[in-house]
């Protein structure tokens, strides 16, 4: 019996090493989440590669990284990040490529009992909670006190702030009838779930500095040329304009 | 150091704590004296905060506690406004998810009274109200130490109910392990050390002072009883 298990053994170990050695493994930004799989699934149909993306905050990811998760792709929320993980010497190109970027919405739920999301809603007193992304390290939530501060409602409106971890808690704060309304990502806004409970309201592009979305491939992936191909599929037109589909603009668009 | 959230996570921490105990004494005399088959249930439930990831029990706990339910609905005419990112609600919210740590320890200290204690007691004519309070709580003592010191440290340490229902709102719901959970993620690790290690000096020296209170145990051998 113990003769016949232990090479048993070895040999599935032995499987699933070279299976996990095929498996490109992408560290992407929460925001991509409703996003990313069907381009990656069309991307494995048309290449053989695998792959496994893992949807975290930005900033843990940067973390998880620094500190030796093998990842061998990263799709951040910001510029930030990357450059971090480019200045810790772990990526294996100079600047990371920008590969959308981010559109910021006020959303609300339909039955708020407040007028429709516009840039007047936040000069209203009756709203008591905006949710926003923490603006430490989430790149909405910066966005987010951007506009306010160019709006010159910051400091009216920051006690009344209900500060989420990412962008999808600031959501759940929206959605749960908690938080009056949020400044989130177009991404999450249109999901099916907040589409069918709520109405969104795209935030002017000059009020804010571009969300540009960059990405870095690692160094010491042994998968480098599989990652470069894959962020080459990200930036390829048919994809850019799936992206813009889900709430991301494209890089090419102004 | 933010003495401010310092301040608030030992508020939150006093006040859970004595709430727990006033909920979790009689729960866990009722689980261990009572005959009804209905009681296993009742303890499963008070230990099912265990089972499910703190993050989502916040979040359940948002979508109960908010205006979207009747109940939430409730709350907030009652006290005049809505639980979620108050402090009131992360009192209910730490309340609930540090039950187990208060039920636990006492439904093991007062099973452990000797049952021929408790019945000669009934036969004198003690109402549960007196055999709780003058027989098994001063017998399970220790029980009550530590169901009482579990659900403060429980409470102090607890971050996914309080990053859910919380909002992070410095004074009323951005506590220790939010702000350290801040530090950390904005790679401020210098302040994140320095908050750990009054934490960490804090709690030690508070739990080595309440365990030197605590009496030793005495062999039979070894004489008196202290």
């Amino acid at each position: 019996m113990t003769k016949r298990f232990f090479p048993a053994l070895l040999a599935l170990l032995l499987i699933a090493h070279l299976h996990a050695q095929a498996v490109l493994r992408v560290a992407a930004a929460a925001d991509l989440q409703p996003v990313l799989p069907p381009i990656l699934a069309q991307f494995q149909q048309q290449t053989g590669i695998h792959t496994d993306a893992t949807y975290q905050a930005s900033a843990m990811l940067t973390t998880q990284i620094v500190n030796g998760a093998p990842f061998d792709l990263f799709l951040s929320a910001d510029l930030g990040y990357p450059q971090r993980l480019i200045a810790a010497g772990l990526a294996d190109s100079p600047a990371p490529v920008t590969y959308a970027r981010g559109t910021l919405v006020l959303w609300e739920r339909n039955d708020s009992g407040l007028p429709p999301p516009s840039l007047d809603l936040l000069r209203n007193p009756a709203l008591k909670r905006l949710a926003i992304a923490n603006p430490d390290r989430a790149p909405y939530g910066r966005a987010a006190v951007a506009v306010l501060k160019s709006l010159n409602l910051y400091d009216a409106l920051q006690p009344r702030f209900a500060t989420a971890e990412n962008i999808a808690q600031a959501a759940q704060f929206v959605d749960s009838g908690n938080a009056d309304a949020g400044l989130i990502s177009l991404t999450a806004a249109l999901t099916p779930r907040l589409q069918s409970s709520g109405a969104y309201f795209v935030i002017p592009r000059n009020l804010y500095p571009p969300i540009e979305q960059g990405a870095v491939v690692f160094a010491a992936s042994p998968q480098r040329e599989a990652a470069r191909k894959l962020l080459d599929f990200l930036l390829s037109p048919p994809v850019q304009a799936e992206l813009a589909k889900g709430g991301l603009t494209p890089v090419t668009e102004k | 150091m933010d003495w401010q959230a310092f301040a608030l996570t030992l508020r939150l921490a006093t006040v859970t704590t004595a709430i727990l105990l006033a909920i979790a004494v009689p729960l866990a005399a009722l689980i261990v004296l009572g005959r009804s088959r209905w009681l296993a249930v009742v303890e499963a439930l008070a230990t099912l905060p265990l089972v499910l990831p703190p993050t989502v029990l916040g979040f359940f706990l948002l979508v109960l506690l908010g205006p979207r339910t009747a109940f939430g609905r409730g709350i907030a005419v009652l006290l005049g406004h809505p639980l979620a990112f108050s402090f009131d609600g992360l009192v209910v919210g730490s309340v609930i998810y540090s039950l187990p740590f208060a039920v636990q320890p006492l439904v093991a200290g007062f099973a452990s009274v000797e049952p021929a204690l408790v019945d000669a007691a009934r036969l004198l004519g003690a109402g549960s109200a007196r055999l709780v309070l003058s027989l098994l709580v001063p017998l399970a003592r220790r029980s009550l130490i530590a169901a009482a010191v579990l659900s403060f440290l429980h409470t102090v340490g607890e971050f996914g109910v309080v990053l859910m229902l919380g909002g992070d709102i410095p004074g009323s719901t951005r506590t220790l392990s939010i702000l350290l959970y801040n530090q950390v993620e904005n790679f401020d690790y210098a302040a994140a050390g320095r908050t750990s290690a009054i934490l960490i000096v804090f709690s030690v020296v508070a739990l080595a002072i309440i365990y030197s209170k605590r009496e030793k145990r005495v062999s039979p051998a070894g004489g008196s009883r202290a």
